[in-house]
């Protein structure tokens, strides 16, 4: 399934036509690790000359083609966003699984959708591309994916309840930007900071996205 | 995930129902919603098996105990 979106154009400030696409294949994993993993690289080795090897991502490791078997289990959900062809953001969703229950008191134990991996292209995050002295091409990936990752917590039935595990370096982007609850560190996941929108939340996060 | 629907009559007997409406109220989640979730565990588990892994709870004192599915 494809759904039509906008995203912002630096550059330009305006508004562009993208797609939100549920039909993830091999093709796009591997897209990834050809054409996004070089320009990171090179904007990480930019930003660790300039003596910043704390703005650096740490998700760079990633390999989306690890993920390629799961690509046909309908307990997981994989979405990419495109402007054209290129893959601007790419999310894996849990529909099903250990993370998918609430942790947060009012909703604990309640059915949730985790959202257990988001990278935007490198060339879409600004400490990349201010190292390399560019400008990113679009603003707001990540937001857009998870504002679609709600949409698909209501649309499944899950009422927009959603889970994540934050990397130290998206942690302000969760809590204070998407309005979720930092609810605690996870020893089970490398100590990562355990994020939740409760129903409540997670519908005053899609009623700030629209306006 | 969202695409075309298709609609199924399922018969249930009344401890089976009963199950279903338990788990709806504690997940917080409609029938439908809640035997999607089912059978995506199903198809997860099924998938996972069939690979040779293994299927384990394990309790507070770490004990694993292996399930066995059909």
């Amino acid at each position: 399934m494809k759904r039509i979106v906008t995203v912002l154009e630096t550059e330009t400030g305006s508004l562009i036509e993208a797609e939100l696409d549920a039909e993830v294949t091999v093709d796009d994993l591997l897209a990834t690790q050809r054409e996004w993993r070089p320009y990171a690289i090179k904007a990480a080795t930019a930003l660790a000359r300039q003596g910043s090897m704390e703005l650096i991502p740490q998700h760079l490791h990633w390999d989306w083609t690890s993920k390629a078997s799961q690509l046909d289990l309908l307990a997981n959900s994989f979405i990419g966003l495109r402007v054209g062809a290129s893959l601007q953001g790419i999310m894996k969703l849990q529909l099903v699984g250990d993370f998918c229950r609430a942790r947060l008191p009012e909703q604990k134990g309640q059915s949730l959708i985790y959202l257990d991996y988001l990278e935007s292209a490198p060339w879409n995050l600004k400490p990349l591309m201010d190292a390399l002295g560019q400008q990113t091409r679009f603003n707001g990936i990540g937001s857009r994916l998870v504002r679609h990752a709600v949409e698909i917590s209501l649309e499944e039935g899950f009422g927009g309840r959603l889970g994540l595990h934050s990397l130290p370096l998206t942690e302000m982007f969760y809590r204070d930007v998407c309005g979720m609850t930092p609810v605690g560190r996870d020893p089970s996941k490398q100590n990562l900071l355990w994020c939740e929108f409760t129903k409540e939340q997670a519908n005053n996060f899609l009623a700030g996205a629209r306006s | 995930m969202a695409g075309e629907k298709r609609t199924m009559t399922l018969n249930l007997t009344d401890p089976e129902m009963r199950a279903v409406e338990d788990l709806c109220a504690k997940k917080d989640v409609s029938k439908t919603t809640l035997l999607r979730q089912a059978l995506r565990l199903y198809q997860l588990v099924e998938a996972r098996t069939e690979q040779g892994e293994k299927f384990f709870f394990e309790d507070a004192d770490k004990k694993k105990a292996e399930l066995m599915f059909l």
